[in-house]
């Protein structure tokens, strides 16, 4: 599975091209699927063996499983979407982290993206409780031009 | 040979009985997410589970075992003791060991820590009320911590006080006496005595719950909540990298954005609606219980001893 991930790819999906990416999709939509089964619903227009071709490659990545049925196989998705997304990223993480000669250059690289995110995060909290303080303070105000207006 | 059969047959029960619980609470505990409670309430049913185990253990042990073998065993009998109950006893005071050791490495680290921490401080405020001294101590002590467990101390870093209002500060220190009144510092203590593969989540849930309690016990009004908020995402800036040791509750804990999300929807009305659940609660069931055991004694002892039997055969 490992080889079906690049760190310069997509940050949550295995580096796959759109054919094999849209033949996945269709695999999770189904459960599982045998190539006469994927082009029957006519959603795809590629060839017969221009499929057969894709899902073996995705086969060959580690990404489906499968099993003989008459002349055909039948194909699964070996992970859920979800899971595929955990694992890319993990894998994306530890290739990042053994690329370097330095062992702990990538890994100041990694601290650097979360510290960025972290502040990123810390800003919007921040404009979140500034809002709430002035929208407080209004409350407050209008009390008492109202309790003024009361005693006038 | 009599006292040693005792001691091994008591130990084997504890250990066995000891695993059993903590691993039915380490399936079961998510139950407790269902609860709606207040997080006080829900901090300490998460605390009573955790050391549930090792109470029960301990004490149907004492109550149970050891009365049983003293009344029951014949001690003209030289009964030879099985490779079972000496390796499992042996488990028992390797876990008993495993246990002393970890509270006194926290200790010690803990002491370390704290006293470096502590260098060049000086007190900031005295509370007559809790008998804490807060300590304004320098930049490379954590923003906000309460230290120790015999003698709580709140540790407030330059940093902090330059940074924080008057009103945050107030605050802020207001939720770290939450935890010295809660005594979370010898809760973290307790779960390090009592080891159990599986139990990290369990005492993550703690302590996330136990921060929004202390959160809740700071706050009375809106005005207060948003200044704890403020606080919160302003320290959240000037955490140290440095790992904090056991017996100490920083302030800056938890997931901040999901504490500051709660902080910020803080209503006064609301706070009143989670159900407490005060630890009064439990005395009608222990009594009962209590009442089942003493008409029950002599039966569940005769009970005890055949299962001890089994277990040293």
């Amino acid at each position: 599975m490992t080889k079906a991930f690049s760190i310069f790819g997509s940050s949550s999906r295995p580096q796959l091209g759109p054919f094999e990416q849209q033949l996945l999709q269709e695999l999770w939509s189904h459960g599982s699927a045998t190539v006469r089964e994927l082009l029957a619903d006519g959603r795809i227009s590629q060839a017969y063996t221009t499929v057969m071709t894709t899902v073996d490659r995705l086969y060959k990545k580690g990404l489906l499983d499968r099993v003989a049925e008459g002349r055909a196989f039948r194909y699964t998705p070996r992970h859920t979407p979800e899971e595929l997304q955990r694992v890319t990223a993990l894998e994306n993480i530890r290739q990042l982290l053994g690329s370097g000669d330095a062992s702990s250059l990538p890994l100041s690289y990694l601290v650097e993206a979360l510290s960025v995110h972290d502040a990123q995060l810390l800003d919007e909290l921040q404009l979140l409780v500034e809002r709430k303080r002035r929208e407080l303070q209004s409350r407050k105000n209008k009390a008492r031009e109202s309790n003024g207006r009361e005693q006038h | 040979m009599f006292a040693l059969r005792g001691i091994a047959v008591s130990l084997t029960f504890f250990v066995l009985l000891y695993s059993l619980l903590s691993a039915l609470v380490v399936v079961a505990w998510r139950s407790l997410k269902l609860v709606h409670a207040a997080e006080k309430s829900l901090a300490g049913l998460l605390f009573a589970l955790r050391v549930l185990p090792l109470a029960a253990s301990v004490v149907i042990t004492f109550a149970f075992v050891v009365p049983s073998f003293q009344l029951l065993e014949p001690r003209s009998i030289d009964e030879g003791m099985g490779a079972m109950p000496l390796s499992l006893g042996v488990c028992a005071l390797l876990l008993i060991a495993c246990g002393c050791f970890r509270v006194i490495t926290a200790q010690t680290k803990t002491s370390r820590v704290v006293a470096r921490w502590l260098e060049g401080a000086h007190p900031l405020d005295v509370d007559a009320n809790t008998q804490t001294v807060t300590f304004r101590s320098r930049c490379e002590a954590p923003p906000l911590t309460l230290v120790g467990v015999r003698k709580p101390r709140v540790l407030v870093s330059e940093s902090t006080v330059a940074l924080l209002s008057h009103d945050e500060l107030h605050i802020a220190l207001k939720h770290e006496l939450a935890h010295m009144q809660s005594r979370d510092n010898l809760k973290k203590l307790v779960f390090r005595f009592c080891p159990f593969p599986g139990m990290a989540k369990l005492e993550s849930a703690w302590s996330q719950t136990a921060e929004l309690a202390a959160d809740d016990a700071a706050v009375s009004k809106l005005d207060d909540a948003v200044d704890l908020a403020a606080a919160l995402v302003k320290l959240s800036r000037l955490v140290p990298v440095e790992a904090a040791p056991v017996c100490t509750v920083g302030f800056v804990t938890g997931s901040i954005s999901a504490r500051v999300a709660r902080l910020l929807a803080w209503d006064e009305a609301g706070k009143a609606q989670p159900m407490r659940i005060r630890p009064w609660y439990a005395i009608p069931s222990v009594l009962v219980a209590l009442l089942c055991v003493f008409v029950t004694y002599g039966p569940t002892l005769a009970l005890t001893h055949e299962v001890t039997e089994w277990l040293v055969r």
